[in-house]
């Protein structure tokens, strides 16, 4: 478990996400990575249904699962509180099904191949909402490191070799947290940040047709 | 405010009791007594008649005649002369007193009153009425004595009675073994199978009384074999003694593994069939464990891939862990029932640290095959290690948790231990060879007495005798990590280096580490 940085790579038009996704595989292959299986993390939202009066937002727990931490479930709520738990998490949340309700066509996921090379893991994935593309995610994670400030100089080095600009900043869930002791919570948050993007992009999408 | 006012009077207290309130409201006081009044009434209350001892010290016996007055509310009669009581009381006292010398001027003069003692009855002097209480006494004393007597020689009895009758020793050997009734017969477990063993071969002895006349002679004897009433019979193939013969040995060839000859004990006494069921029953459990031992090492020498190839013939395995060291076990199994060969002229080496490493291995099988981790919960997985429960909170990766799950065979683990025994010693040999052979920069080798079945450390001093106060490169230390195949070494200077396990290369480098502290220390002495 190292520093990880999860990005979003814009697909440029008039190309379709599959092939910018093969071009990003081809070039981390250049590099020497070997290829190591592959790699899914999905997010399911869960609604609160009692609500007090109108106004009042529904409070919401997304729960996240990882494939780099099989035995883990992840639950973050909307105050950005974050839960590292066994599995068996995702069992007790059905039980709560008269407080909290998953929403329906809201899973989102992002799948693809995993990478080693050296000291680093990479991972080129394609994140889609219900089924439907949504963008580029790609992840790379130095393990030897467990502080953020200190490596990312030569994190950035390797980004910008595979994303290029995209990886000029580090991403903003990790920019407040570059100090502390680096957890897979984070990682997870990084996701869960770049799915509600493309959640929210969308939905202006469908608003602006 | 002029005017009416309030009359205030003052009044002294009441000192007068009341005794009548008139129906016009005036209150007559009682009459207050007068002084020769009050002295009378106080000579009323003394009683004459009580005495003095009664009161244990008490002055004239006021205090009861209080209670006495307020139980009978006694009024004061003002008609009679008040010493009226008083003179009753001395006129009684005075009558018995007359009535007392009386009789005593009576008995005195003995003209109408004689004192005379009483007559008794005279003891019967006759003697056989005399013996014959006597002898009734005794009779009794005597049947006191002889009950307490039987009691005492009962209770003494039970307590150094013989312990060696059937049902005494049966419950000695149930306190001990495992025992169970089968119809007619009593049967024992002695396998491992309740501590966790899954050996095939179950260990199932047979419990009789023993034949009446067997156990007269060999009270006779009252020499070695113990007199008991309890036999036991143990399964054929479990009979003798074994023991697991670890061995390292250097091979002058590279892979001579077919040089060594099936390996027979050296004059091992076998258990006597008429010992007591204790030792065989104990003996016959080590032969099922030195067996499971051997079952098991031989199974993963056959069927795990390594990197050397092992070799099982018969009841032995050998295994090459270094070239030029060989790695032995054999199963000894010596029954009393093979013909006797003549003790072999080598000298077996047996290595008891590595047979009891071996041992513990099993031991540590078993102990994992039974004991599961806390909680232990109804309705959830049950068996995972803490380790695993944990690696979800933990966020464990699939790394981790394929380590975790990894298992080394019990042969591996042995060999690993060996070469580390192997490769310890030859250090220790390479150090103290450069120690003797090498006089001018003092070699001390330091063994660190933490050390674990895989890895030791040492740390060496390279010193020159007279120079020490010279500053920090009078002395030159190093450090030795001693692990399973290969050395670690840790510098002055703090560099490391790894070294295979060739002793050449640990004597070049320290030679070379010498010289250095040698040149370094001339040029210190030079400055």
């Amino acid at each position: 478990m190292g520093v990880t940085c999860v990005y979003s790579y814009p697909v440029p038009d008039g190309k379709s996400g599959q092939a910018v996704v093969e071009i990003l595989q081809r070039q981390i292959e250049l590099l020497g990575a070997l290829r190591s299986g592959h790699f899914c993390v999905d997010c399911d939202t869960f609604q609160s249904i009692l609500q007090t009066s109108i106004n009042v937002q529904p409070k919401t727990v997304y729960i996240l699962h990882n494939s780099e931490q099989p035995a883990s479930c992840f639950a973050i709520t909307d105050t950005s509180l974050c839960l590292t738990a066994d599995t068996l998490f995702d069992g007790l949340m059905h039980q709560l099904k008269n407080y909290y309700q998953q929403r329906k066509n809201a899973k989102m996921e992002a799948k693809g191949q995993r990478y080693e090379l050296g000291d680093f893991i990479l991972k080129v994935g394609s994140a889609s909402l219900a089924g439907s593309f949504k963008g580029i995610i790609v992840e790379v994670e130095y393990c030897p490191c467990m502080v953020a400030v200190d490596c990312w100089g030569l994190m950035k080095e390797l980004l910008q070799s595979v994303v290029g600009s995209v990886a000029d900043q580090p991403p903003p869930i990790l920019k407040n947290r570059q100090d502390e002791l680096y957890s897979p919570s984070i990682t997870v948050s990084q996701y869960l940040d770049i799915f509600n993007n493309f959640r929210k992009l969308s939905a202006t999408n469908q608003i602006g047709r | 405010m002029a005017g009416s006012s309030v009359k205030v009077s003052v009044e002294a207290l009441q000192e007068h009791q009341i005794q009548e309130v008139t129906l016009d409201g005036q209150e007559i006081y009682v009459q207050q007594l007068s002084m020769s009044e009050n002295l009378t009434k106080l000579a009323h209350k003394i009683d004459f008649f009580k005495d003095e001892s009664d009161g244990k010290g008490k002055p004239a016996s006021e205090g009861e005649k209080e209670v006495a007055e307020d139980k009978q509310l006694a009024p004061f009669m003002p008609s009679l002369w008040p010493w009226d009581t008083v003179r009753n009381h001395l006129k009684c006292g005075l009558t018995e007193m007359s009535v007392l010398l009386d009789v005593l001027n009576l008995v005195k003069e003995k003209q109408y009153l004689v004192a005379d003692p009483a007559s008794q009855d005279t003891p019967d002097t006759r003697p056989a009425v005399q013996l014959l209480a006597k002898k009734k006494s005794l009779v009794a004393a005597s049947s006191v004595l002889l009950s307490g007597a039987e009691r005492l020689k009962k209770s003494h009895c039970e307590a150094s009675k013989k312990t060696n009758d059937f049902h005494t020793e049966l419950s000695t050997l149930r306190k001990i073994w495992r025992l169970k009734k089968v119809s007619t017969n009593i049967v024992g477990d002695l396998s491992y199978r309740s501590a966790g063993s899954r050996f095939w071969q179950g260990g199932s002895f047979e419990v009789r009384k023993s034949v009446e006349g067997e156990q007269a002679e060999t009270e006779g004897e009252g020499g070695a074999a113990r007199a008991t009433s309890l036999e036991v019979t143990v399964p054929s193939e479990l009979e003798g003694v074994a023991y697991i013969q670890v061995e390292v040995k250097t091979v002058p060839d590279m892979m001579d593994l077919t040089s060594s000859a099936l390996k027979m004990p050296p004059g091992l006494s076998a258990v006597p069939t008429n010992a007591y069921w204790q030792s065989k029953l104990e003996s016959a459990q080590n032969v099922l464990f030195c067996k499971e031992l051997f079952a098991q090492l031989a199974r993963e020498a056959v069927q795990v891939k390594s990197a050397t190839p092992h070799m099982v013939i018969g009841n032995q395995i050998i295994t090459n862990v270094f070239p030029g060291h060989q790695l032995s076990i054999v199963l000894c199994h010596y029954t009393g029932k093979e013909k006797r060969v003549p003790p072999s002229n080598t000298k077996l080496e047996h290595n008891h640290v590595l047979e009891h490493s071996l041992h513990q291995l099993l031991h540590e099988v078993h102990h994992r095959n039974v004991r599961i981790d806390a909680p232990h919960p109804v309705n959830a997985t049950y068996g995972m290690t803490k380790r695993r429960r944990i690696a979800g909170p933990a966020a464990l990766t699939r790394q981790d948790m394929i380590h975790m799950a990894d298992s080394e065979s019990l042969l591996s683990q042995i060999i690993k231990q060996t070469k580390h025994a192997v490769l310890r010693i030859r250090c220790m040999h390479v150090i103290d060879q450069m120690a003797v052979s090498i006089q001018d920069p003092q070699i001390t080798a330091h063994w660190g007495c933490l050390n674990s079945a895989l890895q030791s450390s040492v740390r060496i001093f390279i010193t020159s005798a007279g120079y020490e106060s010279l500053n920090t490169l009078s002395r030159t230390s190093i450090v030795l990590l001693i692990g399973v195949d290969t050395i670690r070494v840790v510098m002055k200077d703090g560099r490391t280096c790894q070294l295979s396990f060739e002793d050449k290369e640990l004597q070049d480098l320290l030679l070379w580490q010498i010289a250095q502290h040698h040149t370094s220390v001339v040029q210190q002495i030079d400055n």
